[in-house]
């Protein structure tokens, strides 16, 4: 404990949660693209898939880890001193960027035996050794999920406005995370496929939420699958979608780069808006 | 409503009492004998021809017993009384040809409620849990328990249950715009003092013979949901309902362990959707081969299947290298929209293609032939 208290001293990696309510919003896939843009960007990052049972990280990478969480929590739990975590992380490399995945278990048994505790020993030695950490996990306030997102830096909390039960969640799961004492500034809104099919109106659910959608990312559920499916991140693919520009704008305002440009929250939107009808 | 011609027999003097006063009081009911000892009401108690016989289990070998009164009394229904529900014994009395189980002392809507649930089909045994199971998250499988719950009770003509155990986020209670009083928190938290009769009064009907027993109202309720407390309610429920179909979380916790262990089928549900959903599918089909009997207790059905053909279900089969058991076509804005109306009951037509797949299932499901055990 002493270890991590002066490597956290010393350098302590941003850790960025990404979170929802529902599944299938798209948080795997937002996590490989903040990743990549991050390590586009210089920095020296780890993306880490808490799915403990059903992780798609190294799915959507075409990953074969040799080593994974599950492996690296056995090893700290071992270890007096400092655990080298590089030899637990599968690394991700294309065209000039590489970033580091922190895999799901390869065992469903290992999978459920895992203590948070262990998981957030293994955070704590790894923060000290990326700039950004980013989490990627399921959509539920389990143990685990809560107690990672206590030491957060923030929580990407990504909605779809699709039907009424999956906003009610949203709300649901929003007022749990402000009573259980998170600042609103830790949380931001994320909407993703803001343009899918659906007679709801962004404007009542933020209404609903009392809360602005810090970030809109459009509808292209084609390009997303083909992505996963070359396992190439779309922002640091060649070809540039709306997608990859919006997940793109998205790191630009987490990492204050966008600052100048904007500060309204929906500039992503009417910019690929406008551009899409040029 | 009937005139019900009771014979009651209670070995304490001091709950005959109390339990004749509340017959004698009760509405279209009759007390036409009492005894205290059983073999005296089986010698003598046809003199008055009952037709409901409120027989005490607490004193007596009970199995045995009940098989003589169903042979002495064959046009009357049994009812079952003890002092605190036990599934064992509610079990080894239905078994033995009694109707139902009711607690004591009872009170006049209780045992009026006793008569409606248990009067025509009886409370039978005969129940099949069915959980339905998703591995990783999005699966269609609410919109799926929603109308197949309704599609069982259609063609069965017997009581369904639809109970929501997805304690953090369940849908149930939107997708059939209810607000109700009691939840599986309440349903759960009070296990110990119910009985089958006052169970059903957590579950909120929703249809003729289809009642929901709602999720949590918010999140953080979840944990007071005890799996040990859970599985209890499921056995009490099985004297309620001929279906009983559980809505668990996605993914291996106990919750969706103690459901599936508590079931005679679990589906696998999976929703396609260009991910890597077969995998997830084989990944927990792994995890179910340790029980012996896999083969007839897990099924799989896949969702949003397009085209929806028996080709891409083969395909499927292929992938997963195990059967699918049923695949559903796509129907994404029926049934959001029915869901966003709180109208599932009414809302999904019979005659499209989402419902028809479902009644087929629903008929497999009837059409099943019974395994006691």
């Amino acid at each position: 404990m002493v270890k991590q208290k002066v490597e956290e001293e010393i350098r302590s990696g941003i850790i960025m949660t990404v979170f929802s309510t529902a599944s299938a919003v798209g948080k795997t896939l937002l996590s490989i693209n903040m990743a990549a843009e991050l390590a586009r960007s210089g920095y020296k990052v780890c993306v880490v898939d808490l799915d403990l049972q059903f992780g798609d990280i190294c799915n959507y990478l075409h990953l074969s880890p040799q080593k994974t969480i599950y492996d690296a929590q056995k090893a700290a739990e071992n270890t007096v001193g400092q655990l080298d975590y590089g030899e637990y992380m599968t690394p991700y490399e294309y065209e000039d960027t590489i970033f580091s995945v922190l895999a799901a278990p390869q065992k469903m048994e290992e999978a459920y035996n895992i203590s948070t505790q262990a998981v957030i020993e293994v955070l704590a030695g790894i923060r000290g050794e990326y700039d950004y950490v980013v989490l990627d996990t399921t959509a539920t306030f389990s143990d685990l999920n809560l107690a990672v997102m206590d030491l957060s830096t923030m929580i990407t909390f990504v909605g779809i406005v699709d039907f009424i039960p999956t906003i009610k969640n949203m709300k649901v799961g929003y007022d749990t995370m402000r009573s259980i004492g998170y600042e609103k500034n830790k949380i931001r809104f994320v909407l993703n496929r803001s343009n899918s099919k659906t007679h709801i109106e962004l404007q009542d659910v933020e209404q609903l939420l009392e809360e602005r959608f810090y970030h809109i990312l459009p509808n292209d559920f084609l390009t997303a699958i083909d992505s996963i499916h070359q396992g190439i991140p779309l922002v640091i693919n060649d070809e540039e979608t709306a997608l990859s520009r919006g997940m793109q704008e998205l790191i630009e305002k987490y990492t204050n780069r966008a600052r100048q440009r904007s500060s309204r929250k929906n500039a992503s939107l009417s910019s690929w808006v406008k551009r899409l009808f040029k | 409503m009937p005139e019900y011609r009771v014979l009651l027999i209670e070995s304490n003097r001091i709950m005959m009492e109390r339990l004749s006063s509340v017959v004698r009081n009760t509405k279209n009911f009759q007390l036409v004998s009492r005894a205290m000892d059983a073999r005296e009401a089986l010698g003598q108690g046809g003199v008055f021809v009952p037709n409901l016989i409120l027989l005490d289990i607490d004193a007596q070998e009970s199995m045995q017993l009940v098989r003589e009164f169903v042979r002495a009394f064959p046009q009357a229904g049994i009812l079952a009384l003890s002092s605190q529900w036990n599934a064992q014994a509610a079990s080894t009395v239905v078994k033995a040809g009694a109707k139902g189980y009711l607690i004591k002392p009872f009170t006049s809507d209780e045992l009026i409620a006793a008569i409606n649930t248990f009067g025509n089909s009886g409370m039978g045994m005969i129940s099949e849990v069915m959980t339905f199971f998703s591995p990783k998250g999005k699966s269609g499988k609410t919109t799926l328990i929603a109308n197949l719950g309704m599609a069982l009770a259609q063609k069965s003509g017997q009581n369904v249950a639809i109970i929501d155990a997805d304690l953090q986020f369940g849908d149930m209670a939107v997708f059939f715009n209810l607000d109700p009083q009691s939840t599986i928190v309440e349903a759960t938290r009070d296990i110990k003092f119910l009985s089958p009769i006052s169970l059903n009064s957590y579950f909120m009907p929703i249809a003729d013979h289809v009642r929901v027993l709602c999720g949590t109202k918010r999140p953080e309720f979840a944990e007071d949901v005890s799996p040990k407390a859970f599985a209890e309610m499921i056995s009490m429920a099985r004297s309620l309902f001929r279906y009983i179909l559980v809505d668990v979380p996605s993914a291996f916790n106990p919750i969706s362990v103690a459901a599936a262990e508590a079931s005679e089928q679990v589906y696998l549900v999976s929703m396609i959707s260009g991910g890597y959903e077969d995998k997830h599918m084989r990944r927990a089909l792994d995890i179910f081969k340790a029980w012996p009997d896999y083969e007839t207790k897990v099924k799989t059905i896949f969702t949003r299947v397009e085209p929806c053909d028996i080709q891409k279900q083969q395909q499927l089969e292929t992938l997963i290298e195990y059967p699918v058991c049923s695949i559903l076509p796509n129907e994404y804005l029926l049934v959001s929209e029915a869901a966003n109306n709180g109208r599932m009951a009414v809302d999904i037509k019979p005659g499209s293609p989402l419902a028809r797949s479902i009644d087929l299932l629903a008929a497999k499901i009837c059409g099943r032939p019974h395994k006691v055990g």
